[in-house]
């Protein structure tokens, strides 16, 4: 809803008619430009039919290149009387005229006159500026500086183009609105009264620079800067479809705080985030920038089809990638060529390949609480010496095996007893069916010996007495089995909660078109051991099938038997690294209920038709010759089996692999207490990636290898066409993009506004800017300077241009640049709902600065989360972490925040990388109700009380000088006592109400100050903190 | 003013409001400003504020929008599209000729077998039109001659979440303004002092989640997102003042921020600074026309006796749909209602019973309502959810007892009111219930009809972003049933 009523609308509409006056200002005696003039009304009106997009191109025509209007005749150019395009954009008739009546787009008098006079003049195109290179060099301006204003080339630039303008710069602000200014825009809180007081006192102009360095310097100022970067890299708590659970990735976010806070030059900050894990011995810190990629929403929602979402999320990191560093509009060629832009479809997947590499699943886990992978471990504390030293002993535990394995082998056997006897170990539990009784879906039926059991493929058989075995355990399954039927799939036993809907965690034995596959699963597919068979079982026959691993996490130490004899085996997958149980601890769902089932599983393919016969569990690896006792087969023994029985048989060899399931056992121990966050890391053997009709998954067509969009920058030959390569070409000083969006964004942190307003579009649809030459000049000093943030921030911050009264010199100027295009005055604007939230907490001394860590759960309306259904408890933080920055509030995306969203906070689903600033009573409401900041109000007006000398006049006049970093006005002082009068006087007689009133908040009261006083200043305070001068920057 | 007398503040201080208006002079909007802040403070019917559309396109047909929401996907089958053939084939197979090679989800793709299930509740033809509706909805169904039944709706869609999210925002991925929003953003507000856009969330239903997104306002600015109204003592967040802060005090506090204002005003002639006033002064409002729009306390005995027995307990269907037709009345754009609870993928007989139950008697009611005020000509009413489900059973199919999965290629809504034809049915599916066979209705050919209604042009209503005028009902082409309007 709209605050203003009528009359702001008159307002609006007076901005409107203004802007195109100031516009004619702009364009009076000046020649038509192409890219000034000209391209914004051929983008928006013709290019959609007659672009870049060969798709539904009209009449063959293109626009948006010179050559290609000429050839086809359209221009005439140097003669208005022969230009088509004119004639038809001139035309009356329906028929005629372009753009025609059902694009419902008309072209305004003054734009048809542009045209007229652009081919008048030859029609010159010019190639889009934000796509030509950044200059070598760029030329600052020397405009008549008689007042020495300019204090750098900022200043050059602005004041260059005031002057054609014929306007002034506003005159500086006030040193205390300057200090106020720069410290929220670098540490996002606002000046204490005794950081005020020393700058004040010094007078000399090395104060700013000391005023900043100290800011710069400071943990808050990488906070500050974080906060705009997880706007744009999408990051939240939780993964934001449907059942909404958490992503635990606060360790990136810390990571952003960090790399602000050591002035990481912007490059690196950028090629981190996206290819950190490929660089050369890649430190933690690299690998774990790269947590960027994977932050967009992920679902688990059951039933979901994977590649429909693995799609998606491949779709998200493009976009993201083109907002946040190149300010293009990729996403617009998902489904076509872009229609403005020069990307093509073919464009936007070959990008998209860069991203489509990682060993992935487009389901994340509802029964497991896992890192999707690929991850990082996050070793804490002595964690990383202690698993180095448990991988150690496990390697001389190994070695110990091996040792006594040889001595076995080189020693005399022949005198050893025969092994043609030999007989199959007890199992620990087995399962004949002889006694089965019908239930669910399967029955009795004739079996292999005896009676067997027969599946109908939606309930499983429990063995409810089978051990559980972790990663490091070793075990054999063995089973007679006889399909009934063929099938794509079909799961024979598995000891597992589900299939996608829990990563497919676990241990199964599947038929995949009748061949056994074999996995071990952490989470698929990245940490997983799979291994396949090479042919199928026969149907309608008993095959016996016998799985044996010996706990060392290695596709190599699994083995199959197919009756009686050893399969060689193709392994898929041999990266497994955490265990392959349900974990309690982990936060797993049903961890105490997985057990051994047959022939069924949850949303899995069931063994129809079946049969299934003497099941039988070993807890540990059989040796070839068991495997085939068990399986009554007539197997030769060779020596290698003879060798094998042997070293069971053998003390040592027993001995030593005991102590080598202990080592596993305790390096898989503490790996289950080592942290994970998801991460990307390169596939070996490249995904192939295809370019999808319309975007749709199932629409594969024409595979594409990873390249850059031509027309942008081509990928120079010295670059690997990988993630690697792609982030060298981001930072590359020939990429017309990087540097100048980076700019762009930094310069909107200080101004409200990017020198090029539409931050997220750099592309023709975009805006052009009103300083070019600056914008580019910023952006080779940036480059220049090795991508240096600090350097860039200070030198914006000491700048004259920034250091302007927001209060134009000409109160007219508000009509004629309302947006404060031309800089002619300093910057004015909201601050965002962190720095109001966070400059509560700090003027009132309940800010705990504590940097980093887990989110928090500040105030919020009881029951929201519980409202929208994802069965989810807000929990309520207790003592300090309710009073942490706002940075740190826990980011649910299905129901962020409700004070941050009504501030204008994105909702973290997808990237945004410039926040609208609205103005709405809901806000009012929160400001003066939310008891995060009644709360602020209470103490702060507790601590003027018990700190201050017993006097109004003095105490008001330091609370507003907190509040708003300057001294109040008499009239001001005026109407703050005249308020805390009626206040006082209204406390006085309501006393009751005085102590409910300051009894708000968790904090603790000191009990020294009456309730009555202290209610009466919480009151002042409160207006005070919703003064517009409190809650904006001015 | 009068609190200030109220709490015995001296008339004189230098700086009353008149004091403050007459010095910010002419170029500061004064006039208008003095209107804003001496309107009836207590009035509940407050300005209307235009829209981004200068005007309307064609003359509208409906003033508002009133939307229930039915979220989990009700089964078409046991309400507005009988199939009596699923009752004679009970058990078979369903056909591959009639799947045509649909995806399922992994919910039931894996399944042995998929039974083809007949509705438990038999249907009978309703009013003179003759709407054909089970036994589940008796109330509804003495309304058949009010309603539009479409059961050729189909989406694209078969998990809730994109699903829910197209069907609210045009668009299964989140970033897109909800229709709510977009409404908001076009016309404006009938009533500043209450949000255009209101959600009512029936409580403690749990089921398939609701997210923020469904009534957010995605690129559009965040003004225009839905404004939840929770049951409970404080229907908008923050709405009441701080404990022992009376509304004399607030306004009295208030009267001090304005005054300050007006000197930042009269200092920088920053034509923001009457915004800032505004805002408070509209927040002062809303804190005495919510709760006036959210009492029921007034409504007489049979008005609650026909929203039924759950109408006075806040935060019910029937509560909501009774704050709807008050919200209705105070001219709120567009309301939007959820109700959860319909995703029954196992024990379908039991769960839609209790939800017909709980949504039949308050749906029929409201527009009963709305009509004996003449309120109905005007206003638009929508029933029904994301996308239909399975002719066959999910898990077990017994006499008494099965599930039935997502499925999107047909479902079954209703509109009724501001411009709608009454006692219509509206497309057909093929005797399985399975496949759109004549005049199919996809979710933007929706919402072109809805914008429509309220004199619209969708390819018209559109805002700038990413360098496209994007609209409500996105790029492929979209088509206004004109065969449904009266």
């Amino acid at each position: 809803m709209t605050v203003t009523g009528r009359l702001l609308r008159v307002g609006l509409a007076c901005v409107g008619l203004c802007s195109v006056g100031w516009r004619a200002t702009e364009l009076r005696g000046d020649e038509v430009r192409f890219n000034r003039d000209i391209r914004p009304i051929l983008s928006d009106n013709c290019f959609a039919c007659h672009g870049p997009s060969s798709a539904g191109r009209q009449a063959d025509l293109r626009l948006d290149q010179r050559e290609a209007a000429v050839e086809a005749g359209v221009l005439g150019p140097g003669d208005p009387q022969t230009s088509e395009l004119l004639r038809r954009v001139l035309s009356e008739d329906p028929a005629e005229v372009m753009p025609p009546p059902e694009a419902k787009k008309t072209l305004t008098a003054e734009q048809k006159d542009l045209l007229q006079r652009w081919i008048a003049a030859g029609s010159e195109y010019e190639a889009h500026w934000a796509f030509l290179p950044v200059p070598r060099a760029i030329d600052v301006p020397a405009p008549d500086d008689s007042r020495g204003w300019i204090r750098n080339p900022i200043d050059a630039f602005v004041l260059d183009r005031l002057s054609r303008e014929g306007l002034q710069p506003a005159p500086m602000a006030e040193k205390e609105q300057w200090l106020r200014r720069v410290s929220f825009d670098v540490t996002g809180l606002p000046p204490t009264l005794a950081e005020l007081d020393a700058f004040l006192a010094d007078d000399a102009e090395a104060a700013f620079d000391t005023a900043i360095s100290r800011l710069l310097a400071s943990p808050a100022h990488g906070e500050r800067m974080a906060r705009d970067w997880l706007d744009a890299a999408r990051y939240a708590d939780t993964f934001g479809y449907q059942a909404d659970r958490d992503t635990h990735t606060w360790p990136w976010r810390d990571w952003v705080i960090r790399a602000f806070n050591e002035n990481l030059p912007y490059d690196e900050f950028i090629v981190w985030q996206v290819a950190g894990d490929m660089l050369e011995n890649a430190t933690r810190d690299q690998q774990l920038a790269t947590a960027f990629n994977r932050l967009h929403r992920q679902t688990n929602e059951g039933g979901s089809i994977e590649e429909e979402f693995r799609a998606e999320y491949v779709a998200d990191r493009v976009r993201t990638m083109g907002s946040a560093f190149l300010g293009l509009t990729l996403e617009c060629a998902r489904c076509h060529d872009h229609k403005y832009d020069p990307i093509t479809q073919h464009e936007y997947y070959a990008l998209s390949a860069f991203f489509n590499n990682i060993d992935e699943h487009g389901l994340y886990s509802h029964f497991t609480e896992t890192a999707p992978t690929p991850t990082l471990r996050l070793y804490e504390g002595d964690q990383e010496a202690r698993h180095h030293e448990l991988q150690q002993q496990v390697r001389e535990k190994t070695a110990a095996l091996d040792a006594a394995r040889d001595r076995v082998r080189s020693r005399d056997r022949s005198t050893e007893p025969s092994m043609d006897g030999v007989e199959p170990p007890a199992a620990v539990a087995a399962y004949a069916f002889d006694d089965l009784q019908p239930s669910g879906d399967y029955r009795p039926v004739e079996g292999r010996r005896g009676q067997g059991i027969q599946f109908g493929g939606d309930d499983a058989y429990i063995c409810a007495d089978a051990p559980a075995f972790s990663r490091a355990a070793p075990f054999s399954l063995a089973l007679w089995a006889k399909p009934g039927l063929h099938q794509p799939r079909q799961i024979l036993a598995h000891r597992s909660r589900a299939a996608e809907d829990s990563a497919f965690r676990g241990f199964s034995l599947v038929l995949d078109d009748g061949i056994p596959v074999v996995s071990l699963v952490h989470f698929w597919p990245g940490n997983a051991i799979r291994v396949r068979a090479e042919s199928a079982v026969p149907i309608g026959e008993w095959t016996h099938l016998a799985v044996t691993y010996d706990g060392g996490s290695r596709a190599a130490g699994v083995r199959l038997y197919i009756n009686g004899r050893e399969t060689p085996l193709h392994v898929e997958r041999d990266a497994l690294t955490r265990d392959i149980q349900h974990r309690a601890e982990w936060g797993d769902y049903d961890a105490a209920s997985v057990q051994l089932s047959l022939g069924a599983r949850f949303r899995d393919v069931g063994f129809k038709e079946g049969v299934l016969d003497d099941v039988q569990v070993f807890d540990r690896a059989l040796t070839p010759l068991e495997a085939a006792a068990i399986a009554s087969a007539n197997v030769e023994p060779t020596d290698a089996m003879r060798l094998e029985q042997a070293w069971l048989a053998d003390a040592d060899c027993r001995a030593a692999t005991a102590e080598l399931q202990a080592a596993r056992a305790a390096e898989n121990d503490l790996i289950s207490q080592v942290r994970q966050i998801m991460v990307m890391h390169e596939l070996e053997e490249r995904r192939p990636t295809h370019i999808l009709a319309r975007g749709a998954y199932d629409a594969p067509g024409e595979i594409v290898q990873p390249i850059t969009p031509q027309d942008i920058f081509p990928l120079p030959d010295d670059l690997p066409r990988n993630r690697l390569g792609f982030a060298k070409w981001l930072v590359d000083e020939r990429n017309p993009l990087t540097a100048r969006v980076a700019v762009n964004r930094l310069w909107t942190q200080f101004f409200g506004r990017g020198l090029v307003a539409t931050s997220q579009d750099f592309g023709s649809q975009g805006e052009t800017p009103p300083h070019p030459e600056l914008l580019d000049w910023l952006a080779r000093d940036f480059m220049d300077s090795g991508w240096d943030v600090q350097r860039l921030i200070r030198l914006i911050a000491l700048s004259s241009t920034y250091r302007q009264s927001s209060t134009p010199s000409d109160p007219s100027l508000y009509a004629r640049d309302p947006a404060n295009r031309l800089l002619a005055r300093g910057p004015r604007h909201r601050l965002s709902a962190e720095e109001l939230r966070d400059s509560a907490l700090s003027v009132s001394g309940l800010m705990k600065p504590r940097l980093g860590g887990p989110s928090v759960f500040p105030y919020q309306p009881a029951g929201l989360w519980e409202e929208s259904g994802t069965n989810q408890t807000y929990r309520q933080s207790q003592g300090d972490d309710l009073y942490r920055r706002s940075l740190y509030t826990f980011w649910r995306r299905t129901s962020p925040p409700p004070t941050m969203i009504t501030f204008d906070a994105p909702s973290r689903e997808y990237c945004v990388v410039e926040r609208e600033r609205t103005a709405t009573p809901l806000q009012a409401l929160t400001l003066l109700n939310d008891p995060q900041f009644v709360e602020a109000a209470r103490a702060m007006a507790e601590n003027l009380l018990q700190a201050t000398e017993a006097d109004d006049g003095k105490r008001l006049a330091a609370a507003f000088r907190t509040l708003t970093s300057r001294a109040p006005s008499d009239a001001e002082r005026q109407v703050l006592s005249d308020l805390l009068r009626t206040q006082r006087s209204w406390f006085e007689v309501h006393p009751e109400a005085a102590a409910d009133y300051v009894a708000v908040g968790e904090s603790p009261r000191s009990g020294n100050v009456d309730a009555r006083e202290h209610a009466a200043w919480t009151a002042v305070l409160q207006a005070l903190m919703n003064y517009d001068e409190c809650v904006t920057k001015r | 003013m009068n609190s200030r007398l109220c709490n015995g503040r001296p008339a004189a201080t230098g700086l009353s409001r008149r004091a403050l208006l007459s010095r910010m002079g002419g170029g500061f909007g004064a006039v208008a400003l003095a209107d804003l802040l001496l309107q009836d403070r207590s009035a509940t019917a407050g300005l209307a504020t235009p829209g981004a559309l200068p005007a309307l396109h064609h003359p509208p047909r409906a003033k508002r929008v009133i939307s229930l929401f039915q979220s989990g996907g009700p089964s078409q089958l046991e309400t507005f599209d009988y199939k009596p053939l699923l009752n004679e084939m009970w058990g078979q197979a369903l056909p591959d000729s009639v799947r045509q090679g649909q995806r399922l989800t992994g919910m039931s793709a894996n399944q042995a077998a998929l039974p083809l299930a007949g509705s438990v509740f038999p249907f009978q033809q309703h009013g003179e039109s003759g709407i054909w509706m089970s036994d589940l909805l008796p109330h509804t169904a003495q309304q058949a001659d009010r309603l539009c039944v479409i059961r050729s709706m189909h989406t694209e869609a078969i998990n809730h979440d994109p699903a829910i999210t197209f069907l609210q925002t045009g668009q299964q991925i989140a970033g897109r303004p909800s229709m709510g929003a977009w409404l908001s953003y076009g016309l404006g507000s009938d009533n500043a002092n209450l949000p255009a856009f209101v959600v009512l969330i029936t409580r403690n239903k749990g089921d398939q989640p609701l997210y923020s997104r469904l009534w957010g306002a995605g690129f559009l600015p965040s003004e225009y997102q839905g404004v939840q109204f929770r049951s409970g003592a404080s229907p908008v967040l923050f709405l009441n003042n701080p404990p022992g802060v009376s509304r004399e005090s607030r306004r009295d506090l208030l009267d001090g921020l304005n005054a300050l204002h007006g000197l930042e005003g009269a200092a920088t002639g920053d034509p923001e600074v009457e915004a800032r006033i505004a805002q408070y002064e509209m927040a002062f409002r809303m804190q005495a026309s919510v709760p006036e729009a959210t009492d029921v306390t007034g409504e007489p005995e049979h008005i609650l006796e026909l929203y039924g027995p759950d109408a006075q307990k806040a935060g019910t269907f029937a509560a909501n749909c009774l704050l709807a037709r008050r919200l209705a009345e105070r001219g709120v754009k567009f309301i939007q209602l959820y109700h959860q609870g319909w995703d029954q993928h196992g024990g379908l007989p039991g769960g839609i019973s209790t939800q017909c139950r709980e949504t039949d008697q308050p749906a029929a009611a409201l527009l009963k309502d709305l009509d004996q005020r003449g309120l109905l000509d005007e206003t638009l009413v929508l029933w029904g959810g994301e996308f239909g489900r399975t002719n066959y059973s999910q898990g077990k199919l017994e006499k008494n007892n099965y599930g039935r999965d997502h499925h999107p290629r047909c479902f079954s809504m209703w509109l009724a009111g501001g411009g709608v034809k009454g006692g219509v049915t509206h497309g057909e599916t093929c005797p399985f219930g399975y496949n759109v066979v004549s005049d199919g209705v996809s979710v933007h050919d929706l919402h072109a009809t809805v914008l429509h209604l309220l004199g619209i042009d969708h390819e018209r209503l559109t805002f700038k972003f990413q360098g496209l005028n994007a609209k409500l009902t996105g790029v492929e082409p979209s088509r206004v049933l004109h065969e449904l309007l009266a």
